[in-house]
């Protein structure tokens, strides 16, 4: 038996007590065991168990002998006693050794293990039901991404082969090659986004990490932002301190975190209002922070929208798989960073990557 | 330096024993043996702030979804009570208002004080039944990890320094 100081126990048939201490002693029902209360229990034990003789052995010494004993003839007991060499604290062991006190132990702890393992088999099959659940959604959606572009390359194809009389005008030939290409850019986006999701998910995206200049690459999203037709009619501004801030990471990455970003501030606030990249660091290590007043979402629309195709109420009829803000996700957290979302209904939505200031760098010039 | 028992209470498997040996001796095991009876730690403590020492008794008791009549009869006598329970679980609490209930059927008035356990891997996921618990037994929530000892020994202490401002 394991010896921890100032420990006693008293388990179903085992009693153990140390003697020099004024610790109420009980048995194995919890109660003082033919003990009354202020009773020493130096004295009183030796007498309950008939161990006069053995504890007036001034040199009781750690290897004492097991004693066989008991209260009443047919009850198997055996007693220990041990004197602790460097304390000199002695203890006694009282162990029910019949085969039922036994049994009865071990039937507890095997219960007791046996219905631990039962929650844990019932959680791990609920967990194993969700996962297929999750799995069997996004091929669901999975299929009808890649089925609405699919249909209108096909489609207009289909159109454009047509000769003689149903042949379509030069005008309508423009309309339906850029839709076709439009559609292109749709499947080959949501081709790399499910790659990089897929990637992260096994753990087979890799970063290919130098020293980037934050500054540099969130002017370069802004000035990109410009071009972007989706970004018509809203205002993307930078808020970029002078000079750099440089950070240890994979610059095409940090870009498509931003741009994933800028580009739902987009859909939240195309035709109204403005967006604004900001580049910050202090002490809490380098930001990147993409705000935008516009429509904004509710808890459980942003929970949603963390979720790989996740489209909350805002973004139903906006352009776009909804992998964006997963991937953003994967990406701050390979960087080692934290992505925090802050948004309410009509209140705007700010996004906040924070990097450990571990990945901080000095960059030249 | 006075003595106080302070009894743990709640269903077997939560961690009611790891709580304890993370208290009394900083220790940390991750194998489960389940508690067959009542095992009892005494360890001498300081209330911080305080200077002042203190003896706890502290006794381990047998966990059970349903507390039975020997648990009543190791509830006697104690100072105070810690009931313990499990976030990991679906269902942590009903255990705990159980072991509450008895507490104070046994020793109206005493102080308990709640530790939802495992906080290192789980967290509440019923925040109302928590303040129920609360308001119900008037005592504080600690979300308490044996694993790293998160907010183990202020619990402990916090029930102690309770024991002593009802002068017990």
């Amino acid at each position: 038996m394991d010896l921890q100081p100032n420990l006693l126990t008293a388990t179903l048939g085992i009693v153990v007590i140390r003697l020099d201490d004024d610790l109420a002693v009980v048995d194995v029902h919890g109660e003082i065991d033919g003990l009354s209360p202020g009773d020493d229990i130096r004295e009183s034990m030796p007498v309950l168990y008939g161990l006069e003789d053995a504890l007036a052995v001034p040199d009781v010494d750690i290897a004492m002998p097991l004693i066989q004993t008991g209260r009443n003839n047919d009850e198997p007991v055996s007693l220990n006693i041990r004197r602790d060499p460097d304390t000199g604290v002695l203890w006694l062991f009282r162990r029910d050794v019949s085969e039922e006190s036994a049994i009865h132990r071990q039937l507890v702890q095997n219960h007791n293990s046996l219905s631990l393992a039962q929650a844990e088999l019932v959680k791990a099959r609920d967990a194993a039901r969700e996962a297929d659940r999750t799995k069997t959604a996004f091929l669901a959606n999975v299929s009808h991404e890649l089925r609405t572009p699919l249909h209108v390359i096909i489609g207009g194809a289909s159109i454009l082969s047509k000769t003689g009389e149903r042949r379509p005008d030069p005008s309508e030939v423009l309309e339906y090659a850029a839709d076709i290409h439009e559609s292109g850019v749709l499947l080959l986006q949501l081709v790399d986004d499910l790659i990089d999701l897929s990637r992260s998910e096994t753990g087979d995206l890799t970063l290919y990490e130098e020293p980037c200049d934050l500054c540099a690459i969130a002017a370069g999203i802004v000035s990109l932002c410009r071009d972007l037709p989706e970004a018509r009619g809203t205002r993307v501004e930078g808020v970029i301190p002078p000079g750099s801030v440089g950070l240890t990471g994979d610059a095409r990455r940090l870009k498509q975190v931003l741009l994933n970003l800028i580009s739902n501030a987009m859909k939240a606030v195309a035709g109204r209002t403005d967006a604004q990249i900001t580049v910050t660091v202090d002490a809490d290590g380098p930001r990147l922070i993409v705000a935008d007043n516009g429509l904004g979402m509710s808890a459980e629309e942003l929970a949603i929208a963390r979720q790989p195709f996740g489209q909350p109420r805002a973004a139903v009829r906006a352009k776009g798989a909804g992998l964006g803000l997963a991937i953003v996700h994967r990406l701050v957290a390979l960087h080692g960073g934290d992505l925090v979302i802050e948004t309410a209904p009509n209140k705007g939505l700010t996004a906040t990557v924070t990097f450990d200031p571990a990945r901080a760098k000095p960059l030249a010039g | 330096m006075k003595t106080y028992k302070i009894v743990v209470l709640g269903d077997f498997g939560v961690g009611k024993t790891s709580l304890i040996r993370r208290y009394v001796l900083d220790e940390f095991s991750e194998a489960y043996r389940a508690t067959i009876g009542v095992h009892i730690y005494k360890h001498e403590d300081t209330l911080e702030g305080d200077s002042l020492d203190v003896s706890l008794v502290v006794w381990d008791i047998e966990g059970a979804p349903l507390p039975g009549d020997q648990t009543r009869r190791y509830i006697m006598g104690a100072s105070g009570a810690v009931v313990v329970g499990d976030l990991t679980r679906d269902d942590p609490f009903s255990a705990m208002w159980q072991a509450a209930d008895m507490f104070e059927e046994v020793l109206p008035g005493r102080p308990l004080c709640l530790a939802l356990n495992k906080s290192d891997i789980a967290s509440v996921k019923s925040p109302e039944t928590v303040k129920r618990m609360t308001r119900r037994y008037d005592c504080p929530v600690f979300e308490t990890s044996a694993l790293t000892g998160d907010a183990v020994n202020t619990m402990f202490r916090a029930l102690a320094r309770s024991i002593l401002s009802l002068g017990l």
